[in-house]
């Protein structure tokens, strides 16, 4: 790893949700070939932000995403999440919500939002109560003894979103969590989305290919180019809080859109 | 009618045509003795049967233990390991078209003809579509629900007891029926064969005496073995795959969720 020359290191203890990558590339080999997937990616997140990941396909963001929750090692550069680097899986700093809602078909919803704090042992009552405190805040109060194949797309992906959120992570990373929901499902879980991140104040990193979820959802777009994934533009959306679904045909919103695509159009 | 209406009205008119068809000599009693005089046959010499039952019982069991646990333990091996996976498959595969039973004579010299030999023979012949359900088993799970178990931290034992071999479970299963069935007919071919002892020996012995009556009372009792087998393993899996019973309760769950008005709060 290279030193962390342009980063001041928080205390380790600190549980801010702060992100601060600098310099960040990750080369894989497939069939003897060297593919660079990132290459030299630096940004800082504030604690508290929305900020949306977007980029062609194949630009690296949700490789950027899955270094960031430790699942895989970036081939240079540095990431600190909370002031420390993250080498290994740590869901008491960061919670992961992938496109595919992931959960265990043969455990209940309330079973596999507890999966966390089973792997570490917590006793069953407490696991039962954050379980249950975090099924209501994804709105799912009642449902916690379903099995995954007795709830709708939708609520699978509440139920991951619980998952992620019952260790209380300050730091929310999401990999398109929305992408294989119907266009209705998607805009009321983003709603829901903005809603749970202003009733827990954390930050999230959010993966997306839409343009029109990106700028309705977050406070900073940070565009990626196409591989090797660089960070071409990133744009402050100014629109107030909370969002609401007349922004989608104000100017603001329209121009910031577009100004995206712009980017996206050119390194496609 | 309903199909299973049907399918008892069938057993029913087969029970009472193997009555009738020989007591009006339509059959001769030799070819096909009628139920009531298999069923005297069988009373009569009933301590027979029941010694004879006791030794196929034993055989199977011990069989089933060594087929079932050694098939499940080899197939969680070799299936989660690709090195092996490439070097043995292709073999145990090619060994599953074997007709195994040419080997008995061999476990006859090598074992006796005691219990012994029928267990090896059974044993391994129920191995081999445990072994190989198991392998599938394991390289059907979804690497998607390994990386979010990973995400959440979970540690490598954590992974095979929590999500491989539970995801597992069903797979297994259904190589266990076809597994425990054939065992059963390892142990009872290999008693006609050659042997002392066991349901299979009583029929071969009957037979060659043309005493049809008792060669069709162990047909009966071997049946009745298959049967309780069939709904054990029924039972078995209707305990432990309670989650695959299929999308539509999802379906259903998409309506109740729209009904029900799960509205999620508007931001703010």
């Amino acid at each position: 790893m290279q030193p962390l020359a342009n980063i001041t290191p928080l205390k380790p203890t600190a549980r801010d949700g702060a992100v601060q990558i600098s310099g960040v590339g990750q080369i894989y080999r497939t069939s003897g070939q060297d593919v660079v997937a990132v290459s030299e990616v630096s940004f800082e997140v504030k604690p508290g932000r929305f900020v949306v990941l977007v980029g062609p396909s194949g630009c690296g963001k949700s490789s950027l995403l899955m270094m960031m929750a430790g699942l895989r090692r970036p081939t240079s550069g540095a990431i600190l999440v909370s002031g420390a680097p993250i080498d290994n899986p740590d869901p008491n700093r960061v919670g992961v919500v992938f496109q595919e809602p992931s959960l265990f078909p043969w455990l209940t919803a309330e079973e596999n939002v507890e999966f966390p704090l089973a792997l570490r042992g917590v006793a069953r009552k407490t696991r039962r109560a954050k379980a249950g405190e975090a099924l209501q805040l994804v709105g799912l109060e009642g449902f916690g003894s379903r099995h995954p194949h007795e709830l709708s797309g939708g609520m699978k992906q509440r139920v991951s979103i619980a998952r992620g959120l019952v260790q209380d992570p300050p730091l929310l990373l999401m990999d398109e969590p929305f992408a294989a929901l119907d266009e209705q499902t998607r805009m009321t879980m983003g709603d829901e989305l903005l809603r749970i991140w202003a009733a827990t104040g954390k930050t999230i990193i959010f993966v997306t290919h839409s343009l029109t979820e990106a700028v309705y959802l977050a406070d900073e777009v940070i565009v990626m180019s196409a591989r090797p994934g660089r960070i071409v533009d990133r744009l402050e959306v100014g629109l107030p809080r909370p969002r609401s679904f007349e922004m989608l045909g104000g100017d603001t919103f329209g121009s910031l859109r577009d100004r995206i695509w712009r980017h996206i159009r050119k390194s496609a | 009618m309903s199909s299973t209406m049907l399918r008892r009205l069938i057993v029913m008119s087969l029970i009472v045509l193997w009555e009738l068809l020989p007591r009006c000599g339509l059959v001769p009693e030799l070819f096909l003795p009628s139920l009531s005089s298999t069923l005297a046959a069988g009373w009569n010499d009933a301590a027979e049967y029941g010694r004879a039952l006791l030794v196929t019982l034993y055989e199977v069991a011990v069989a089933m233990v060594f087929a079932c646990g050694g098939g499940i333990l080899a197939g969680a091996i070799v299936g989660s390991l690709p090195r092996p996976r490439l070097l043995i498959m292709p073999m145990v595969s090619s060994l599953y078209a074997v007709p195994l039973v040419i080997l008995y004579p061999v476990f006859t010299v090598w074992l006796g003809i005691g219990p012994e030999s029928k267990i090896a023979f059974a044993s391994i012949y129920g191995f081999l579509p445990t072994m190989l359900a198991t392998v599938a088993g394991i390289q059907t799970i979804d690497p998607q629900l390994l990386l979010a178990a990973r995400s959440m931290g979970a540690t490598l034992g954590q992974r095979v007891t929590r999500v491989m071999i539970p995801a597992a479970i069903p797979t297994v299963l259904s190589g266990l029926r076809v597994g425990g069935a054939l065992v059963i007919v390892g142990v009872v071919v290999s008693e006609m064969l050659i042997s002392s002892g066991g349901i299979g020996y009583l029929i071969s012995r009957y037979r060659t005496i043309l005493e049809s009556a008792h060669v069709f009372a162990g047909v009966l009792l071997v049946l009745a073995l298959a049967v309780a087998f069939n709904a054990l393993m029924r039972l078995i899996e209707r305990r432990s795959a309670v989650w695959q019973t299929g999308s539509r309760a999802g379906r259903n769950a998409m309506v109740q969720e729209t009904a029900a008005g799960l509205q999620p709060a508007r931001p703010g």
